[in-house]
């Protein structure tokens, strides 16, 4: 697995964040640190989508294990 | 054997056929069916049959066997595995049947049979249809189809795989639509054929190898084609693929109006090869609004902490000064009554000192020279501003000063000095001065 995992687990956690800081009364340390951390996921998130190159593999071989990475371009393709 | 043949013709009473000739010569029967069978075989070419099916077996070796009779008549029938594996299934008893194929004479046994080389229900496409509701009851007896084993579609996928054809329109499709949608995705694609004989087996196959592969979801895709063409994902090793893959599978074979066993078992149906690609591949565009959406979620958040913070800190600083207020009110209405005496005290010292000064300062306007100045009198003064009071203060050629009530004059003592209060009195005073022109 590739580590820039969990875009669903951070929007949740930036969901979650912002219940948190609209709903108790917390500390001022507590209030910034939570808000850091939701930007943190935000930025995150946003690097992530920004990825604009799609990548394709093909599985091949008769065990099914080989790797290989697939050039699909052609006007057909792009909009 | 063509004694026992006249004594035949003999007994009903037929009259004896004319004799063979002594020219010709005896067949074998080998030479005689395969002249029998080529006999068939030039005048019965290619064609339609239609009948009623019975006994239809199929054997190890691939090869089926059937009659196929109406209500006067029967037919041998065999379908060689090359045809037959083509067949979605086995027809039914009872079945009506059209084949298509050639008339033979199986010369090994004599039996003439019809080597049915397709083969189709009465109403088009029923064979596949019936293969079709059979595999579907089985599946549904076992609850595959139940919609309550299909999984959700997860919402951010990261590796999405792909089983179709590596040179199909349909991944041409899928690949358009996740680059447009959501370029960040990696797609995983395990090429199969999906089509013709086998391609059941590879499709399952393919479905497997994925599964084993960490994708997130899978999408098994065709674009369309007969029901023939899509008949390899009508297929129990597809279904059961399905079934037992471990992530959400997305079905998006053939058009809208086609549904096959894949589409049953899937999580989801998507119409189309693109649909399915838009069923796993998030908008990209919505998902940056939801970003910014909560970005700007986050800011208001973290400015109502200010807010609350702020308000119970105002809310604390009034409660504070209120009862500083409450205190001081307190004590000065403890304070009050003393204040009030003491100012009075004071006013009333005040008051009789003014009394006294006042008296004062008229007892001395009483004694003021300036008074007894103004009627006249002047007061010699001495350079220090000492009162010449006597005769021997004046000395001759003495300078004093003479206080005078708008001023002061300068004077020298004439003469003796000293005279007579008498001449004084009687004539020029003693006290006459002269100014020295200063």
């Amino acid at each position: 697995m590739d580590g820039d995992d969990g875009l669903d687990r951070r929007l949740e956690r930036i969901e979650e964040i912002v219940r948190i800081l609209d709903s108790d009364l917390l500390g001022l340390d507590e209030a910034l640190a939570l808000f850091e951390e939701g930007v943190g996921h935000l930025r995150h998130a946003e690097r992530i989508l920004s990825r604009t190159e799609l990548r394709i593999q093909e599985l091949v071989g008769d065990d099914g294990n080989g790797l290989r990475e697939v050039k699909m371009r052609g006007a057909e393709d792009d909009e | 054997m063509s004694q026992r043949r006249f004594d035949l013709f003999a007994s009903h009473g037929r009259p004896p056929a004319p004799d063979p000739g002594s020219g010709s010569r005896d067949w074998s029967v080998s030479e005689l069916n395969r002249e029998l069978r080529s006999c068939l075989e030039g005048n019965f070419h290619r064609l339609w049959v239609t009948g009623e099916v019975a006994n239809f077996r199929r054997y190890r070796s691939g090869h089926c066997y059937f009659t196929l009779k109406d209500r006067r008549a029967q037919l041998k029938c065999v379908m060689f595995r090359r045809d037959a594996r083509r067949l979605p299934t086995d027809p039914e008893e009872g079945m009506t049947l059209r084949i298509f194929g050639d008339v033979t004479l199986y010369e090994a046994r004599g039996n003439c049979q019809f080597v049915a080389r397709r083969l189709e229900a009465d109403r088009a496409e029923g064979m596949w249809k019936l293969a079709f509701d059979r595999l579907r009851a089985r599946l549904d007896a076992e609850g595959l189809t139940d919609s309550a084993r299909k999984r959700a579609i997860p919402e951010f996928p990261r590796t999405v795989g792909v089983v179709t054809s590596p040179s199909g329109a349909a991944l041409r499709d899928i690949v358009a639509v996740t680059r447009r949608r959501a370029p960040w995705l990696r797609l995983l694609v395990r090429g199969t054929s999906v089509q013709g004989p086998g391609s059941g087996d590879e499709i399952a196959a393919a479905i497997s190898a994925l599964a084993d592969r960490n994708v997130d979801v899978m999408v098994v895709a065709r674009g369309g084609g007969s029901i023939e063409d899509l008949w390899g994902f009508n297929v129990e090793a597809v279904a059961r693929a399905v079934a037992q893959c471990p992530v959400p599978v997305v079905s998006g074979v053939g058009h809208e109006t086609d549904i096959t066993i894949c589409d049953l078992v899937a999580d989801l149906r998507a119409a189309t090869p693109s649909a399915a690609a838009e069923a796993v591949a998030p908008d990209g565009e919505s998902l940056f609004q939801r970003l910014a959406l909560l970005r700007q979620r986050l800011g208001r958040a973290l400015a109502q902490q200010a807010r609350l913070r702020r308000w119970r800190l105002e809310r604390g600083r009034d409660d504070l000064l209120a009862g500083v207020r409450g205190r001081v009110a307190g004590y000065r209405s403890r304070l009050e009554p003393g204040r009030l005496a003491m100012s009075e005290a004071v006013r009333r010292r005040v008051a009789g000192r003014r009394a006294r000064l006042e008296k004062a300062a008229a007892g001395l306007e009483a004694r003021s020279p300036v008074s007894t100045l103004a009627r006249g009198y002047a007061v010699p003064l001495d350079d220090r501003g000492a009162l010449l009071r006597r005769a021997e203060d004046f000395r001759p050629a003495r300078r004093f000063r003479l206080r005078i009530v708008d001023g002061i004059v300068p004077c020298q003592v004439e003469g003796e000095g000293l005279a007579n209060m008498e001449d004084a009195a009687a004539g020029s005073g003693t006290k006459r001065g002269s100014t020295d022109g200063r």
